[in-house]
């Protein structure tokens, strides 16, 4: 495998064995099906305890504590957000929207081996149907930076950050799992 | 032309038309955003000279700009020459203003400075500066404007009740200043933008259209103010005249600091802090008040901990804009929570607009094709009822009307206005 380009200031990270890159990129596939499908619980089993869920608003490079951000969820709001999901009531996304993305690009871009913590960035287009009004074919591209974190032997997500394409620009009813 | 808005927005109804034609759209542009007052944003986004910001008042980009001398400026971001954008990002801070297509360069305060190759330029630089609003004012740092520069003092159209709307706003801060540090956030949704004034001041929808939210967030102040029951809910609609509604949550809340989520004892700095400024007996009506729930005509939203602007894109697509209320002198902890709470609320991933956007959009389908109806009459399809409270509203003798908080009192005071707006302007 060819060494990866530094990226973002990150280190230079030395190829990983295959078994183990295949087990990221696995979890991530596995990650944007079940929110392409709506599979709330699912998708929640594969978040860590001290998740951070965040979509900011432009680019990730100030601290979400003090300004806006379209999502910044700790763990306790995204159990809340998922909850509200899955009242069957939630109109923005009742019923849910037909979902696809394209995962690509995947580059590990920091590796803790002693601490089972894998830093992921990765490219994707997500195509939604907007079907609770007017069903417009609605295109989110973006960028995702996953922190993933070895728990009791599985790979769970301790951080998803989501850069949008068109992050500075106003967004789309965004009730769906990005 | 005059009688046409009369026959489609009655005391009890309205007609769904005025939300998708495009006819009534163009006029709405001239008559309420052009000619009339707007809100575009705060003194604090602007607060050193050469800051400047683009904000839209109606279909114009402007540029708001605080000048060398500490004046509030609002130019056409428009060049004076052949009308090139000059500001093309959303803020800076510049000492001029250049176009990048001949390279004139502005002032600040919009007077053409220098034309490159000057030589061949006859006119006299003083007749060309940057088109610019005609009038320009601000309460307690809101930045309002409006183009024509006949729209009257600016008291005027915030009211009595406009005033006291943003009045109490900004006395929850020790200082008796908020800021707007926390960003914009754009939500941008299928529907005409006439459906975020009602949305937003509107008391009647919550325990149907949110369900979701109440069942998900069980700690919410809904239940005492604006749900548990017609008979039981003491919450208030209210028509303070002029296009400005509140729904008033204050007889309902049943301890202080429900709208933060908090206890005095967390917060403890900012209530001495209030107590100093304000004295004992006003700083614990605050503490309990909290921010209020308004709508001043046409497009600023005081959502309790929120501010937002109704930004209109075309007869079927609006921006809902918000950034959080912040306070100036209290701990950051404090502002950090304002802000959370302000993620929950508004914007298109957060627990309560999503739903909301949902219902406009679902609106905007079902009145496509509606045709005015025929001579003025009131029969035939596409009416929207908004009679719901008119029997038992009281009237002052200042002209303010007070509802029920699930009454469509608020509904009326945005359409009583815009129709005396769109008559008195024709």
């Amino acid at each position: 495998m060819a060494p990866l380009p530094p990226c973002d200031g990150e280190p230079r990270v030395s190829p990983l064995p295959e078994p183990l890159r295949r087990e990221i990129e696995d979890f991530l596939y596995l990650e944007a099906r079940l929110a392409d499908e709506s599979r709330y619980e699912e998708w929640e089993a594969l978040v860590a305890d001290d998740m951070q869920y965040w979509v900011p608003r432009g680019r990730a490079d100030y601290d979400p504590a003090d300004r806006l951000s379209y999502i910044n969820d700790n763990r306790a709001r995204l159990a809340t957000r998922i909850r509200q999901l899955k009242t069957g009531l939630r109109h923005a996304q009742t019923p849910p929207s037909p979902m696809r993305r394209m995962v690509s690009n995947i580059e590990i871009l920091a590796v803790d081996h002693e601490a089972g913590v894998y830093t992921v960035g990765s490219n994707f287009v997500l195509y939604e149907l907007a079907v609770q009004a007017g069903a417009a074919l609605r295109v989110w591209p973006g960028r995702v930076t996953h922190r993933l974190r070895r728990v009791e032997g599985r790979l769970r997500m301790s951080r998803k950050v989501v850069e949008l394409v068109t992050a500075e620009a106003p967004q789309w009813n965004m009730a769906f799992l990005i | 032309m005059t009688g046409r808005y009369a026959a489609l927005v009655r005391e009890d109804r309205v007609h769904g038309s005025l939300y998708t034609d495009p006819r009534i759209f163009v006029e709405e542009m001239d008559r309420i955003f052009r000619r009339g007052w707007v809100f575009l944003g705060h003194e604090s986004e602007i607060a050193a000279p050469g800051d400047w910001v683009v904000r839209p008042i109606g279909l114009e980009s402007v540029i708001l700009v605080r000048d060398r001398e500490g004046r509030i400026q609002v130019l056409a971001n428009r060049c004076a020459h052949r009308g090139n954008r000059l500001c093309w990002k959303e803020r800076g801070h510049d000492s001029r203003f250049q176009c990048i297509y001949h390279g004139w360069t502005f002032g600040l305060d919009g007077s053409l400075r220098a034309v490159s190759h000057k030589a061949g330029f006859d006119r006299d630089r003083a007749d060309m500066p940057l088109d610019r609003a005609g009038q320009v004012g601000s309460h307690r740092g809101f930045i309002f404007a409006n183009m024509s520069g006949d729209a009257g003092p600016l008291a005027d159209h915030l009211g009595v009740g406009g005033r006291d709307l943003i009045e109490r706003l900004c006395d929850l801060s020790p200082t008796g200043n908020i800021h707007f540090g926390a960003g914009w956030i754009g939500h941008r949704i299928e529907s005409n933008w006439k459906m975020w004034p009602e949305s937003d001041s509107d008391g009647y929808h919550l325990d149907f259209v949110h369900a979701s939210m109440l069942r998900a967030v069980p700690d919410n102040y809904y239940d005492e103010t604006v749900i548990g029951g017609e008979s039981k809910n003491v919450s208030r609609a209210i028509d303070h005249g002029g296009g400005v509604s509140e729904l008033d949550l204050r007889p309902s809340y049943r301890r202080e600091l429900a709208w933060l989520g908090t206890t005095r004892d967390k917060i403890a700095s900012y209530c001495a802090a209030l107590e100093a400024r304000h004295g004992k007996e006003r700083a614990d009506r605050l503490l309990w008040d909290g921010p209020p729930h308004g709508f001043i005509f046409p497009n600023l939203f005081l959502g309790e901990g929120n501010v937002a602007r109704v930004d209109p894109v075309d007869v079927g697509t609006v921006l809902h804009v918000h950034t959080a209320l912040q306070l100036e002198g209290v701990d950051q902890v404090l502002n950090r929570r304002l802000v959370r709470q302000s993620e929950a609320g508004l914007g298109p991933a957060s627990f309560i607009v999503p739903d909301d956007a949902i219902i406009a959009e679902r609106m905007q389908i079902g009145f496509q094709g509606l045709q005015p109806p025929l001579n003025g009459g009131d029969n035939g399809p596409g009416w929207i009822d908004l009679s719901r409270g008119r029997a038992r509203e009281s009237r002052a003798d200042d002209g303010t009307r007070v509802g029920h908080v699930s009454d469509e009192t608020t509904n009326r005071a945005f359409w009583r206005h815009y129709r005396h707006v769109m008559e008195s302007r024709a």
